[in-house]
This record gives structure tokens, sequence and C-alpha cells, in this order.
């Protein structure tokens, strides 16, 4: 059952290849299939009954980080993660979707979170902002959410953290698409946070903050305050002298614009005000902002760990084309990533820690 | 508790045409369900208990089967498509008279939930007529619509504030747009719809005549249509907002008079 909307931006593709060679996963996989464009080729042929949707088909629908860079460079706008996310829902419901696909959805079901684990608790009393700290950060980088409260708390900022805050609903929609089951969680995420009256909410990760600022709103999930990414509030911080900066550490690094950061929200400027006050020396990727090349996505590399490895090292050899020896970021998902491949001699930066020091 | 949800499909915003007839072309159009349809849809899947049957129903062509079925997959029980080529050009008259034969062929419902017009002819008729057509009383304009002993408790909102009445089913309600959001279809609810068909009534299952449906059984006719912004696209623009507002009011005023 893909929409209408999503075949015509399957089949209306015009095949100029401009997204086969800015693909992370075609890079890194080489397979022709794994083009954004294929995948979109193949969806047709389904549609037109040239093809079955089978257990093969569905894998490599999953082998995508939905990283919107092809939707970034499609100069006639199609987007190919919007059929890609439905054919994941049909893979689900035809009981096609991979192994372990289906087992981080039964994790997503029992605990809210794809790694089945109770969700450690940051919580804290706080009335000025709402920390979001979401699944990725809270069990995979507590440093990171730990530095970020720490910033936080030396700017004077009083942030409240819920108990048992729940899921996004994120993770689920990348595993089987916008279905009600993601709609649901975010139903009862939007209804805890506004529980709390507060009127400002920091999300630390930008998946969890792209999901909430763009898809609540049409779910009847409205949340009744300000959404803002950590990295723009904490850039805020450091412009209006509540964070001062550090002194230089001597170490050069590149800041990776993680995916949604670089082409949802179009934010660059605040995570290179916070490595500065850091106290970073910065040099930039050849591939950065809008056009940065994805070190991948926490919930692929919990379904495809070898192909997000690869990925990862992908973006590692962006900066071994840089004197760079820091790679440095604000996104728990990027962190989580680029650490799978650290290569000799290289550091990945979790900027929160290095700025609340 | 039996509820009828009637579902219009209409031509998405932009792809609007008109034939030599006047008629409103749905075939080359891409279309999507009315958005307050929508609203009576979630409204009677909010209502419904484990007991309950929530009927879809719609009346357009053999494609609208598959958008159907997604409404399955959304939690209606049954779905059904009214269907003939003996049902085109119908007016709201013939409209409601066909969706109400279909409503009594189908069975006894307690609750019909219908959207309070529709954004390509924008009447708001059809609920009413479907209504008087079966007998029964009609709510139109509802905010929000509860089951309570048997009897339906409707906002219902007036150009001075909202009325709160109570009506015995069974009971016409049609809903206003911006009150209930439509859920996605789930996951379950996707794999449920697969092994559901979709149901067609023709004008030979409804026993009705071609002199009383579509076309020949409207009580209408356009004879005319014309647009009142002829080259609006080339008309004058305004970057300063007074101004702007200044020009768009005579522009209005124009056409009003
Ligand atoms: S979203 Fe990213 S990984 Fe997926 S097809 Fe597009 S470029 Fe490739
Ligand atoms: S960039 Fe757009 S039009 Fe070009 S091949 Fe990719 S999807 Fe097709």
């Amino acid at each position: 059952m893909i929409s209408q909307n999503a075949l015509r931006h399957a089949e209306k593709c015009r095949f100029c290849f401009m997204c086969r060679h800015l693909c992370p996963i075609q890079l890194q996989t080489g397979k022709e299939v794994n083009t954004p464009r294929a995948k979109g080729l193949l969806l047709s042929m389904v549609n037109k009954g040239a093809a079955e949707f089978d257990k093969d088909m569905a894998q490599t629908m999953y082998e995508c980080l939905i990283c919107d860079a092809c939707v970034n460079d499609c100069a006639t706008g199609y987007q190919p993660p919007l059929y890609i996310r439905e054919a994941r829902t049909e893979a689900v419901v035809n009981d096609l979707a991979p192994q372990a696909v289906m087992q981080l959805i039964e994790n997503v079901d029992a605990t809210g979170n794809i790694y089945g684990v109770q969700k450690p608790s940051f919580a804290q009393e706080g009335s000025d902002v709402l920390v979001y700290i979401g699944e990725v950060a809270a069990c995979k980088v507590p440093q990171m959410a730990e530095g970020l409260l720490k910033v936080l708390a030396k700017a004077g900022v009083s942030a409240k953290v819920l108990d048992n805050e729940p899921a996004s609903g994120v993770m689920l929609a990348d595993l089987m698409g916008y279905v009600d089951e993601v709609a649901q969680q975010a139903k009862a995420c939007a209804a805890a946070i506004n529980a709390t009256g507060i009127k400002t909410v920091v999300v630390l990760d930008s998946y969890d903050a792209e999901i909430m600022k763009q898809r609540y709103a049409q779910w009847g999930a409205e949340i009744n305050a300000e959404i803002i990414t950590a990295t723009a509030y904490v850039a805020k911080l450091i412009e209006d002298g509540k964070l001062a900066a550090k002194a230089a550490c001597g170490t050069l690094g590149a800041c990776h614009d993680d995916d949604r950061l670089a082409r949802t929200f179009y934010e660059f400027a605040p995570i290179r005000a916070i490595a500065k006050a850091a106290g970073y020396q910065l040099t930039e990727m050849f591939n950065k902002e809008r056009l940065a090349k994805s070190c991948g996505s926490a919930v692929a590399l919990a379904y495809m760990p070898n192909i997000v490895t690869k990925v990862a090292a992908g973006r590692w050899d962006d900066l071994a084309r840089t004197e760079a020896t820091a790679m440095l970021t604000a996104s728990p998902e990027a962190y989580l990533c680029l650490s799978q491949a650290t290569p000799e001699g290289k550091q990945v930066v979790d900027l929160y820690s290095a700025l609340a020091e | 508790m039996k509820i009828l949800v009637c579902m219009k499909a209409v031509p998405s915003t932009g792809q609007v045409q008109v034939d030599g007839q006047f008629r409103l072309q749905r075939d080359g159009a891409k279309l999507q369900w009315n958005i307050a349809d929508e609203a009576a849809l979630e409204a009677a899947l909010t209502l419904k208990s484990a007991e309950d049957t929530v009927t879809v129903l719609t009346m357009g062509p053999a494609k609208l089967e598959d958008p159907l079925r997604e409404l399955l997959a959304r939690g209606a029980d049954r779905a059904i498509l009214v269907s003939d080529p003996a049902f085109a050009g119908a007016d709201t008259v013939a409209t409601a008279g066909t969706i109400a034969k279909a409503a009594e062929f189908l069975g006894d419902f307690d609750l019909i939930l219908c959207g309070r017009r529709a954004i390509d002819g924008e009447t708001g008729q059809t609920p009413a007529m479907v209504a008087a057509a079966l007998g029964i009383p009609c709510i139109s304009n509802a905010e929000s619509v509860q089951l309570q002993n048997g009897a339906v408790f409707v906002a219902r909102r007036l150009e001075s504030g909202t009325v709160l009445l109570s009506v015995p089913c069974p009971v016409c309600v049609s809903m206003c747009e911006y009150t209930y959001t439509l859920r996605l279809p789930g996951i379950m609810g996707m794999r449920r719809a697969k092994s559901k068909t979709v149901e067609l009534l023709d004008s030979a299952a409804l026993g009705l005549s071609p002199q009383s449906c579509g076309l020949k059984g409207s009580l209408t006719k356009v004879i005319s249509m014309d647009s009142k912004f002829p080259g609006l696209r080339n008309g004058p623009k305004e970057t300063d907002l007074n101004a702007g507002t200044d020009a768009l009011l005579a522009m209005l005023q124009e056409v009003v008079k």
C-alpha cells in the first residue's frame, strides 16, 4: 500500500544520477541497488506488477540511513526517504522486514528503545527549560547528556529532566514508517511534556527534535512549548555571555554537521560557536553543512552495524583530508556512530562535555 | 452500536477542473478524502467500543477501492463502495438519495457521521438530505460527539457560541473539520485490512432505476460557471500590507456587488 504521493516521487525520477554518487550507503556498499533512484525504480516495478516485493527488496529498503542527502541534492524535488519509509511499513506489515529490524521493533515495544533496556534516568527538577535527553544519549552516550546538563547549570539555567522520559517515536518511525504506533508514542511524549507547563523544550538529539517539530502537530500531538535544539540553545547562551569561552586547547578540529541539523534545521553556526567556546581551533571538511556526508544513525547502526561502521569510516576519511585531529560533534547519534571507526591518532569530541569541563 | 461514516473523495486542492457540462472532473485528478469526512471517521473511531462497528461508505469510481482499504487499516470494520456509471453527475439530492438507499440496504445504523461540507462543492447539503431521506434528525456543524445510553451528545458550533444538544439515536451528525485529526494506519490495522474486502454496491443492488440516480435523478443543473478573477496571476501586485488589504477588499466588494 505505497501511497500515490510516494509513488509519484518514485516514478517521476528523471535518472539524472545526481543522488547516485552522494548516497553514503551506496558509496560504502558499492551496490547499484543501493542508490536512491534504484530503490524508487524497484518500487515502481512492484507497482506495475513487474517485480515482487519480497525479502530481498525489503532488505534493500532498510539499507538506507534516511539521511536526506539525496533529498537535498535532487534538483527535481523528489524525496526518496518518503517512499523508502512507506516501503518499510509494507515490509513490516507483510513480515518481510529483516530479522534484526523485527528484533529492534520488539525491543521498542517492550522498553521504548531499540536497545531493549530500561532507559537510564537523568531526572532533575528545574523551571526555566525542560531538557529532552532521548533514547540514544540516555542509553549509549550518557556522558553527552551529563555534559549538556552541566553546561546549562554553569550558565545558571534551571533545567528540568523528566523521570521516565517517554520515547519520542523517532526510532519506531525509522524502523516502520509513519504509522499509528509512532503517533501513539508521540501523543504520550507530548502529553508528558505539556504536563510540566514549561514553555521551552531543549532537545539534545536532533532526530527527536525533527519529529517533534515536523510531525507531532499533524498527528494531534501538539507540544505547547517552543522546541529548540540543544545546539541552538547553548550557542545562544554563549552569544548572550552566559557561558564564558574556554582557553584554547591547541587542538584543530572539524565540526560534523549531523543529518538533521544539516538538512532539516539548516543549523550550521551554533555547533561552530560551541566548538570555539570549548577552545577548539576550527577547520572545515569539504562535505560540510547541507552537503555534510552522513556518518550513520543509531537505529541503522543497531540493525546493520557493519555497513554503518563503514559509513562512519567514510566520514573519518573526510577528516583525514584536512589537518584536523578531532571530529567535533554535539549529536549523540553521530558520536555513537563515529566512535565505531575512530582511526589511530584521531578523536571524536563530545562538545557539551568539552564545554562543561 | 452501528456507526456509518460517509466519506467523499475530492480532488486535491489546486487540481480542481470542470468539464463542458460544469461537472467536476475526478478521473485524472489526484483524489484525497475530504478533510471534514476524515474528522467524522476519527470521531467514529474515538467513540467505537469493542462491540461497536464502524462502516465507511463512499460513492465514486472503482479506483477508490484502495483508498477505502486504507480506511480499514485506520480502524474501520467495513468498507462500502457505492459505484455505478449510472451514479455519475449526481447533484446533492441524487447523491443523498443514493447514500440513504445504501444505508437502508446495509441495515439499521444508530449513528451516521458525515463531514459538514466537502471542499469541492462546498454545499453542505448532503448530510441533512441523507437524514431527511431516512427520516432521522440531523445535527450539523458538530465540534464533538459523545454517546451515552443510546443518545448522542453533540457540541454544535453556532455564530454566537456553542450549544450542547442531546438527541436519541438514530441520528445523523455532520462534523466540523478542525476538532478531530484522523489517526494514521497502524501495523495491526494494515494486517487486518489485507484480509478484508471492500464491498461493492451498484444501482442494481440498491434497486435504483437510472431515472432516480446520477445526472437523470438530479433536480439541479449547473447552467453556467465563470471565474470572478480571470487572469488573476497577472493581476496587480502589492508589497505593502495595508495597500494590499485595501486592494483585496475592493476586489471582493466588486465580486459581491
Ligand atoms: S536517505 Fe541517505 S542513505 Fe538513504 S537513499 Fe538517500 S542518500 Fe542514501
Ligand atoms: S537526483 Fe532526483 S531526479 Fe536525479 S536520479 Fe536522484 S531522485 Fe532521480
